[in-house]
């Protein structure tokens, strides 16, 4: 059945609208604004449920841009995948907004908290549903905005600020990476439409790997999308913005940075899978997704904030994922797709689980350092309930939800390094050495509600009802699916979650027609198979080792503050390098607008001739140069005009004088039949000299002397500019095409001689230029008016409210 | 402009010439259709002539007289009053509004065509026949929008001129 494009346009639409209208509602409903968003959040997840369940599936499309042959559409798909993201987004996301409710309750900026929130909800099924390579990107691209402002909530604080711009710059960044690899791809394929069509590129898969090898373009443009998947999901070097962006408030690193947001970047590498599969895709993905997966679990250990735990521990489970997706060769394809997308689903409700605990530790025992805090269980015992289904499905303990997609981890990287032989055994063995560092910071996290409670650590709050309640939904999730292996080894299954689960195998599957899919299930085994010891051989190893925990985390640290060993330390070099390069300010960024001035004319001069070098124009002839005489006389006037500017003896004789020069341009304008343009030249001219004379009443008549290379420098700058101009000019004027287009307009523009009452199609009046602004050009027109707008808003900020900042 | 008054020369040329800009402003506006001038034109004379009262007479005559607005200081619209340093253009909120009325006109006249069922900003023209002496007029709907990008031109400078020139 086809997906009803009307509900579609409202869930992805609502949120958006819900977040232009929040400082309405918060007016009205103040705090109460959380329950509405969430409610908004509601009715988006119930109509993804609506065609999760009534197997609406397939193309919603609305045309944008037709220009021919860059066609782009704002389409949106429906399958298993996109389901599996929106769900998560828009579920997780009622979950946060409930929680904002009472988290948030002595927070500032409350409003611009939920509006943002909103619209990255909105984003973030946009990313779920595009179907479209432009609109994937934009949605993209909207969702680094929103997380950078919600990381940098607490717009006060200088460690709020860095990491806000750091995750910025990474992942908006890998985003212009992705970019290039899309246009790689369109370029190839001939459409932007990424699938749902016939002709769409994941339609002709096949013939377009072969084509972007030929051209030798598929290797760079896989890299390209992977650097942007990575740096979205945080894989390791590009990791490093996750722990910084946990100066957010708990409830954004929950939804954003552990559930939906960083999912977007596994998202791609799944929706891609199909496309690009190949023996690169599975070098690129399963190296960087292992490789991630076991840094980030070594750094999780040596974290001591609950939060920079959890942060790395989502890199790491990012990792993972990934390295399943990778996994497309030697007959385990079908065990990779399944890891990738079962454990998107677990590890959303596992982690944002644990996140919501994280938040209630913070907000009622006041302090988030692991070493503080121990024995929770007696003040909180509902987190403690969540906290054991969760952290032990992190750590990939049967029967908990995370043990299934981590067996088929196992599996996959097994069989591949079976099939393969060779240096591929490197991938299972470092599978279960990850996996003992992410079972030892789990079981970490868990003893924080257990053993001694520290005399330090005062008296605990319960927390809110609407703090509580989406923690342990989320538990409930996870421990339903984690009871749903243990029902199915006795022969029941939970029928619509591995039905749905099974969707999302396929929409990721190489085949598209394969039947793997068709049969996903997952049970506890029964049986010693290699992944069942792989699991054991993870736990016995993280049992004998959680005694030397304290150690093991000494030793990380110790290997972490070796600054080469870290990614951070290169990027915190790089940017301030770049940003305190004293060149740039102390020669261009001087607060002095002639400098401005200078620069930039300069450098618009010189790209301008650089280009015309490049492309090799050629000079027009001079022999055809013909003028009537009083056009001569004219421009004479204004050349002399020119020339008494820079012999003016002050000021106002100085404007004056290139008040004629403009005035001589104007009957230019008149000579060459142009009297729209004289008209506007002329006002213009006298607006100007009329503001200039008002505003040299009040300068000094004298500035001082001038130094001599100043002089030079600038007498320099000017001719280079002149030279521009000149060129200019006279380049454009020598290209006379042999089908004018005022021709064109000119034919349309006026009132036909036999006219009826109404005329739609082209313009209707005499005045051709006016007409080309008000008819065939209005969009332009009503642009330009809005920058008029825009432009005197600006000076009112700037010069009427200068002075507020001082005062705030 | 209270150190050096303007002659009693300048006070009435401006005092004649003003209406006369305004009127031949106007006309620019209704005439931009099938002869030389239109929004942007009209606009910009209008603010020629507005411009023109400011220099000779002050902005305080121009808010007290024109406007019939009370007094100077005021402050912009929220920002609370404190001393005499305070002192902001009153009338930028009623430039800032005729602004608004401009890209509102602007933008609604293209709704319009949309609400008929053509693409948006799409203009239509009516001629009214059997108008004694003119016999025929015609009316484009693309004056909607010349006025409307009339009133932001309008809006638009008078803003920047009043903040600017308050300093």
């Amino acid at each position: 059945m086809q997906p009803n494009q009307w509900v579609m346009a409202v869930i992805v639409g609502l949120p958006f609208l819900a977040a232009a209208l929040t400082p309405l509602v918060y007016r009205l409903l103040g705090e109460r604004t959380a329950y509405a968003s969430a409610a908004v959040a509601a009715v988006s997840f119930g109509l993804v449920g609506w065609f999760a369940t009534t197997g609406a599936r397939g193309l919603v499309s609305w045309t944008w841009i037709d220009a021919p042959g860059f066609e782009v559409a704002l389409s949106f798909y429906v399958d298993g995948l996109s389901l599996l993201i929106g769900f998560l987004a828009s579920g997780i996301g009622v979950l946060i907004l409930t929680y904002s409710g009472g988290y948030m309750h002595e927070e500032p900026g409350k409003m611009k908290f939920y509006a943002t929130l909103l619209a990255f909800m909105g984003s973030m099924l946009g990313v779920a549903f595009a179907a479209d390579l432009v609109v994937l990107f934009v949605f993209w691209e909207l969702t680094s905005i929103s997380s950078f402002i919600l990381i940098g909530h607490y717009t006060g604080e200088s460690s709020s600020r860095y990491a806000a711009r750091k995750s910025m710059l990474i992942t908006v960044a890998g985003g212009l990476f992705m970019l290039l690899g899309f246009l790689f791809l369109a370029g190839e394929g001939g459409t932007f439409q990424l699938l749902g069509t016939d002709r769409a590129l994941l339609a002709q898969a096949e013939s377009l790997r072969e084509g972007l090898r030929a051209d030798g373009l598929f290797v760079p443009a896989l890299v390209l999308i992977g650097i942007g998947a990575a740096a979205k999901s945080a894989q390791v070097p590009l990791h490093i913005w996750l722990p910084n962006a946990m100066e957010a408030p708990t409830p954004v690193s929950a939804f954003l940075h552990s559930a939906t947001m960083v999912k977007a970047g596994v998202y791609l590498v799944g929706r891609f899978r199909p496309l690009l599969a190949s023996e690169e895709w599975q070098l690129l993905f399963v190296a960087m997704g292992l490789v991630t997966m076991t840094v980030a679990a070594i750094l999780a250990v040596g974290a001591s904030d609950i939060k920079e735990l959890l942060a790395y521990s989502t890199a790491s489970h990012l990792g993972l994922i990934i390295a399943g997706f990778g996994v497309v060769g030697g007959g385990a394809s079908a065990y990779g797709a399944e890891t990738g997308s079962f454990h998107v689903l677990n590890h959303a409700a596992f982690k944002a689980a644990l996140f919501l605990v994280a938040g209630i530790i913070a907000h009622e025992a006041g302090s988030r350092l692991i070493d503080d805090l121990g024995g929770l269980w007696r003040d909180l015992p509902i987190a403690a309930g969540v906290t054991v289904i969760a952290a032990l499905g992190m750590a990939g303990v049967p029967p908990f939800n995370g043990f299934y997609s981590k067996e088929f981890l196992f599996e996959a990287t097994y069989e591949l390094a079976h099939a393969s032989g060779g240096l591929w055994w490197i991938l299972p063995a470092v599978a279960v050495f990850g996996s003992v560092f992410t079972f030892l910071y789990s079981i970490r996290f868990l003893m924080l509600f257990f053993g001694e409670k520290p005399d330090a650590l005062g008296h605990i709050h319960t927390p809110p009802w609407s703090m509580r309640l989406p923690a342990v939904a989320l538990a409930v999730v996870a421990g339903l699916i984690g009871l749903g292996g243990i029902t199915a080894t006795a022969g029941v299954h939970i029928g619509p979650l591995e039905e749905f689960v099974r969707q999302v195998v396929g929409a990721t599957a190489i085949d598209q027609s394969g039947e793997h899919g068709a049969h996903f299930s997952y049970y506890l085994p029964t049986e010693p198979t290699v992944p069942v010891l792989m699991s054991a051989t993870t736990i016995g190893l993280g049992v004998v080792a959680y005694p030397f925990y304290d150690q093991l985390r000494d030793v990380v640290r110790r290997l972490r503050s070796v600054s080469l060993l870290s990614a951070n330390w290169y990027y915190d070099s790089v940017v301030e390098g770049l940003d305190r390069s004293r060149a740039v300010e102390s020669t261009i960024q001087t607060g002095l607008l002639r400098t401005y001035a200078l620069v930039l004319l300069l450098a618009v001069s010189v790209m301008t001739l650089l280009a015309y070098a490049t492309a090799a124009v050629g000079l027009p002839a001079f022999g055809s140069v013909a003028s009537p005489i009083p056009m001569v006389i004219v421009l004479g006037v204004a050349v002399v005009a020119a020339f008494a500017v820079t012999r003016a003896p002050s000021h106002i004789a100085g404007v004056l004088t290139l008040s004629i020069l403009g005035f001589m341009v104007a009957i230019f304008y008149i000579l060459g039949d142009a009297p729209d343009l004289a008209l506007t030249q002329l006002l213009i001219e006298t607006l100007v000299l009329v503001l200039f004379l008002l505003v040299l009443d009040k300068l000094p008549p004298f500035y001082g002397e001038a130094r001599r290379w100043v002089l030079a420098r600038d007498a320099a700058a000017s001719a280079v500019v002149g030279i521009t101009v000149f060129l200019t000019v006279l380049v454009t004027t020598a290209a006379s095409p042999a089908s004018r287009i005022s021709n064109f307009f000119l034919e349309r523009g006026g009132v036909p001689a036999e006219h009826g009452t109404w005329i739609l199609e082209y313009g209707g009046g005499a005045n051709i230029v006016n007409v080309i602004l008000v008819d065939f050009r209005a969009f332009d027109t009503l642009g330009e008016i809005s920058v008029i707008a825009m432009a005197a808003l600006s000076v009112i900020t700037l010069v009427a409210m200068r002075e507020r900042g001082d005062r705030q | 402009m209270t150190e050096n008054e303007p002659t009693v020369i300048a006070r009435t040329v401006v005092r004649i010439v003003v209406p006369i800009i305004l009127v031949t402003a106007v006309a620019l506006l209704l005439q931009g259709h099938n002869a030389p001038g239109g929004g942007f034109i009209g606009g910009v004379l209008t603010v020629v002539a507005f411009a023109l009262i400011y220099i000779i007479y002050g902005l305080e005559y121009f808010e007290t007289e024109l406007l019939h607005r009370t007094a100077l200081p005021r402050a912009l619209p929220g920002e609370p009053v404190e001393d005499d340093s305070q002192q902001r253009p009153g009338v930028t909120k009623e430039f800032s509004e005729v602004l608004a009325i401009g890209l509102a006109l602007a933008a609604g006249s293209g709704i319009v065509a949309i609400a008929l069922g053509y693409p948006f900003l799409s203009q239509a023209v009516v001629f009214v026949t059997g108008i004694p002496l003119f016999h025929e007029i015609e009316v484009a709907s693309a004056l909607a929008f010349d006025i409307g990008v009339y009133f932001v031109v309008v809006g638009g400078l008078l803003t920047v001129i009043a903040v600017v020139g308050a300093e």
